[in-house]
């Protein structure tokens, strides 16, 4: 979250002569980002990152002592007020509150003057990002951002009943902000119900348009309330309403600055509202925080560090900060201000000290130490390397698509579809169970170019019965060109399954029925190869199955001692080149080699190669096994022989 | 006698010489040790000498005859060398090659590889864990409190499924981070860890897509200590970014992590002089710090025994503040145009 800081306001709680350029620097390097100065007309403008668990850095006074803990020569004016306004009538208004929705609740009732706000207010307040309206708003932002604390303001006799209860809205109540806007409540708001049912207020996010100051206002509310940060998320987030209250409220905003939010509103009206206090201040505070005290062993904050460090230095720096510590031998005895509800461990003080010692002191040592694991180096990210670089020499582009998809994009019967619960848009409401159908996006999108090879290596996600899906990597491809052939394509795969060291390749007659192949590693389901049309082919591998398989183990043949004698065969055939290829190798061990040479017509012919690794073939034995090859052939395939 | 042959040889040496081409070549060939070339014919002759000079003749003939040869093979080798040069000059030396075919990786993996490689010099070991995750993995055991704005509707991706009794909702990892915890779950310290993976926010502007990379180190140990952290991040920034490039890191907050940082990378555009690319000469790469004691006693590891840090960054974040890259919307990475990918 950020916050705009005006130099100038800053400085009446800041006692230093730093320049701005170095406050922001220094801010940056131990506390909060300042990510910009603005100049605007005298005064300079931090515009300051504020992390969430920080909320006490959303003002001016919390910046303030912050910086003069890290400033040197610096000092904290903290803010001090005058009176406390003394009234003996009694609250006019019964309110009845409900702690678990708020914290702490302070009020009190003045007679005002509207009108606008003098020059000083209204522009700290534009410079500051916050529009200057009337003096009465005006006071509540500027109370908010200077002491960090939301505040709000009724028209006091716009409160008929003179009754509030806080509550949680129902679902489908109606209310009209004060921006003009009608909002339909979800249900557990945190509301004010002026005890006939009518809302009257959408506590700590944004005020109700039947309730605020109008031009005609004579005497108002001014009104402290300390909400659950949770309610506060859920209101603000669910109706988009994103006022700074909210923002600051859903944080968690320390209830001890309640009070003195009110007492400077009062202190405030009463200089440029010509305000006057007319009912006793109401303070209903259900929720006070506890004190908390820690004890950190300061071996430890120097261990953690990584410097030797003196014990005086961490005390001081810790005091800056608005702790209360004190040392005894090498423990520190730490009392917590309640304003920093996020101190509660040893290693918060130790990031208290080590920040403001500031990080950039500290030396830069890469650590030595191994890893208990002892990794190889054909790992699986190995093969996913070498995979994808053999797509890329084929001439493959490799793509990153969305994991989401659409339910039009899912492959299959969408109740085995794993939904997602709150889509950003109805385009990637499912996860994928196949990376195809995102491949074919990629084609469209490129409808323009006849050739494309693109792949892509990742993980599909399928549906399990009472636990997480079950992720697969999968290696996806399109080839598209005119008259795309399916033996490229297999080509492909063919040569990145020899370049992995897997053997034992089988590719069988789609087992999904449509052009195309099953493809297995021995017994293992590897994939489908799909002709899609005449110049579409896909392919889709479970990686997971290429990696059972994959190794980068060798194995040296010895040369042959003897020359093989080779020798092609012509067959007409029904059967599979594989089903001919396999019959003709069985026939004798001494048939090497089989290969498919050509195709012309119906005949094939095959390219045969004996090869004796003990001796010298001779012309007989060979015509003994050919024989049996063309008879086995003749049998078995009823197959015609060219001689 | 022997004039003759000499003068037959000299004849036939002197035609070689003078020989511009194979044709010539071959007609002398011809004229000399044809069926009726000169030596040929001479060679005839030896029949009138007395049988006591034969012998010396013919061993004359013979040199002849391998001098002339030997001549017209030297010869013939010489003009087909010329033809070679002749040849080369009609090659176009400026046009296209025959290329075989370069497809191209992407930008994500090419940085994958890069960040891998460095952080594998210092002894970080890859892993991979689920992307669809458990609320315990990716939030409870991370210290997130049960109300943190992450764990809402608005933030992170939630599957439609019945919640885990133990474990709690099946939701997308929003971070790396989740990897601690199957890390630190499954094996012990010491540890260095690089997790890299998928991740999902329910986020899409200039500078979030709804799918994205992050890279996760984790080191746990006895003794590790902000120093330590820097020491990695140092090494990383340089190795990554390039010598001149420096890095620091400032307080920050997460959940996971006590002391929390933001690292920030010197700007490369300017020098970190400072300009419209960055902020005051710095440009923000993610978060870091100590590994939360809650975090490690969630994972059965003892605090005051061990500690750890741990930071996970925008794998497409560090790749958009290379140097020179340009690429100021990170919704481009994930272009599919080919008109994109073939650039890298």
């Amino acid at each position: 979250m950020n916050i705009k800081i005006v130099d100038s306001w800053l400085r009446e709680f800041l006692d230093t002569k730093t320049s701005v350029k170095d406050i922001a620097t220094e801010l940056s390097l131990t506390s909060v980002s300042v990510e910009k100065i603005e100049k605007v007309e005298n005064d300079d403008i931090y515009d300051i990152e504020v992390t969430t668990n920080r909320p006490d850095l959303m003002s001016v006074i919390g910046i303030a002592r912050e910086a003069s803990a890290v400033l040197k020569n610096s000092r904290f004016n903290d803010l001090k007020i005058k009176s406390f306004p003394k009234s003996f009538n009694k609250f006019p208004i019964e309110i009845v509150n409900d702690p678990k929705l708020v914290n702490r609740i302070c009020a009190v009732i003045l007679e005002i003057e509207i009108g606008d706000s003098p020059k000083e207010i209204s522009q700290r307040l534009e410079k500051s990002g916050i529009r200057s309206l009337n003096n009465l708003i005006d006071v509540t932002n500027y109370v908010m951002r200077e002491v960090g604390h939301p505040t709000h303001v009724f028209d006091f006799d716009r409160l008929n009943t003179k009754k509030i209860i806080i509550r949680q809205a129902k679902k489908g109540e109606v209310i009209s902000t004060l921006d003009g806007k009608t909002h339909v409540l979800l249900g557990g708001d945190i509301v004010a119900d002026d005890g006939t049912g009518k809302i009257i207020d959408l506590l700590g996010v944004m005020g109700t348009a039947n309730s605020v100051v109008t031009q005609n206002t004579k005497k108002i509310m001014f009104f402290i309330d300390n909400n659950n940060p949770v309610n506060i998320r859920n209101t603000s987030m669910s109706l988009g309403i994103r006022s700074e209250a909210a923002i600051l409220n859903e944080k968690g905003v320390d209830p001890e600055l309640s009070l003195k939010a009110l007492l400077r509103g009062i202190e405030l009206y009463e200089k440029i509202a010509k305000g006057k206090v007319i009912s006793e201040i109401l303070d209903i505070y259900p929720n006070k925080p506890k004190e908390k005290k820690i004890k950190v062993d300061h071996e430890k904050i120097k261990k953690v560090i990584g410097v030797e460090l003196e014990t005086k230095t961490s005390v001081e720096i810790l005091n800056k900060l608005g702790f209360n510590a004190k040392a005894s031998g090498s423990i520190l005895e730490i009392t917590v201000p309640p304003i920093r509800a996020d101190v509660s461990i040893d290693e918060d003080i130790i990031e208290e000290v080590a920040r403001i010692y500031g990080y950039h002191n500290l030396p830069s040592v890469v650590p030595t130490f191994l890893s208990n694991k002892v990794v190889g180096f054909a790992d699986n990210f190995y093969f996913e390397k070498k995979a994808k670089n053999a797509f890329k020499y084929f001439g493959f582009t490799e793509v990153y698509t969305y994991s989401l998809i659409s339910e039009e994009l899912f492959d299959g019967p969408i109740d085995d579809a794993i939904k997602l619960k709150n889509p950003l848009s109805e385009d990637m409401a499912y996860l994928r169970n196949s990376l195809i159908p995102s491949l074919l996006n990629v084609v469209r999108d490129n409808k323009g170019l006849d050739e494309l090879r693109v792949f892509e290596l990742s993980n599909i996600y399928l549906k399990k019965q009472n636990d997480l899906p079950n992720e697969v990597q999968m290696l996806s491809g399109i080839y598209k060109k005119p008259h795309a052939s399916f033996y490229e394509v297999k080509g492909f795969i063919e040569q990145v399954l020899l370049d992995l060291g897997i053997k034992n390749v089988d590719f069988k007659k789609s087992q999904k029925g449509g052009l195309g192949a099953s493809i297995f590693i021995e017994k293992d389901y590897l994939g489908e190869i799909e002709v899609l049309d005449t110049n579409l082919v896909d392919f889709e591998l479970n990686f997971e199955t290429i990696l059972k398989h994959a190794s980068n183990k060798k194995t040296f043949k010895p040369f042959a001692k003897f020359p093989p004698i080779v020798e092609d065969i012509s067959v007409i055939s029904d059967s599979s080149t594989q089903d001919l290829i396999n019959t003709i190798k069985n026939q004798d061990a001494l048939i090497t080699e089989v290969t498919l040479k050509d195709t012309y017509k119906d005949t094939r012919t095959f390219h045969i190669v004996y090869l004796d690794f003990e001796k010298n073939l001779t012309n007989q034995e060979v015509s003994k096994i050919r024989e049996k090859v063309i008879s086995v052939l003749k049998e078995k395939f009823k197959a015609t022989i060219k001689e | 006698m022997e004039e003759e042959l000499i003068g037959i040889k000299n004849a036939a040496l002197s035609f070689v010489l003078e020989a511009e081409d194979l044709k010539s070549l071959e007609e002398t060939k011809l004229q000399f040790l044809g069926k009726s070339g000169k030596l040929t014919l001479a060679l005839k002759e030896v029949t009138k000498l007395p049988a006591e000079k034969r012998p010396a003749f013919g061993v004359l003939a013979n040199e002849v005859k391998q001098t002339i040869e030997e001549a017209i093979e030297d010869k013939i080798k010489s003009l087909s060398a010329v033809k070679k040069t002749t040849l080369l000059e009609k090659i176009d030396v400026t046009n296209p090659g025959v290329k075989p075919p370069l497809g191209h990786l992407h930008l994500v993996t090419q940085a994958i590889e890069e960040i891998q490689s460095i952080f594998e010099k210092i002894g970080f070991v890859r892993v991979r864990y689920p992307e669809v995750e458990w609320d315990w993995y990716a939030f409870e055991a991370l210290n997130f409190p049960p109300n943190h704005p992450a764990r809402d509707d608005w933030e992170t991706f939630f599957v439609d499924e019945k919640p885990h009794p133990k474990y709690g909702p099946v939701l997308l990892t929003p971070q790396t981070s989740s990897g601690q915890i199957r890390e630190m779950t499954t094996n012990k310290p010491p540890i260095k860890m690089l997790n890299i993976a998928k991740c999902y926010r329910r986020q899409s502007d200039i500078s979030h897509v709804p799918m994205f990379h992050q890279f996760e180190g984790l080191a746990v140990n006895t003794d590790l200590s902000i120093s330590n952290l820097k020491g990695v991040l140092d090494y990383f920034v340089k190795a990554y970014f390039g010598k001149e490039r420096q890095s620091r890191i400032r307080p920050y907050h997460f959940e996971f992590t006590e002391p929390s940082f933001e690292v920030d990378v010197s700007c490369g555009a300017c020098n970190g002089k400072g300009c419209k690319l960055c902020k005051e000469g710095w440009l923000e790469m993610g978060g870091a710090g100590m590994v939360h004691p809650n975090v490690l006693k969630n994972c059965e590891i003892d605090p005051s025994v061990y500690n750890g840090f741990a930071f996970g960054w925008g794998v497409e974040r560090v790749l958009m503040m290379k140097d020179g890259i340009k690429l100021d919307d990170i919704r481009t990475i994930y272009s599919d145009r080919m008109e994109f990918l073939e650039q890298f």
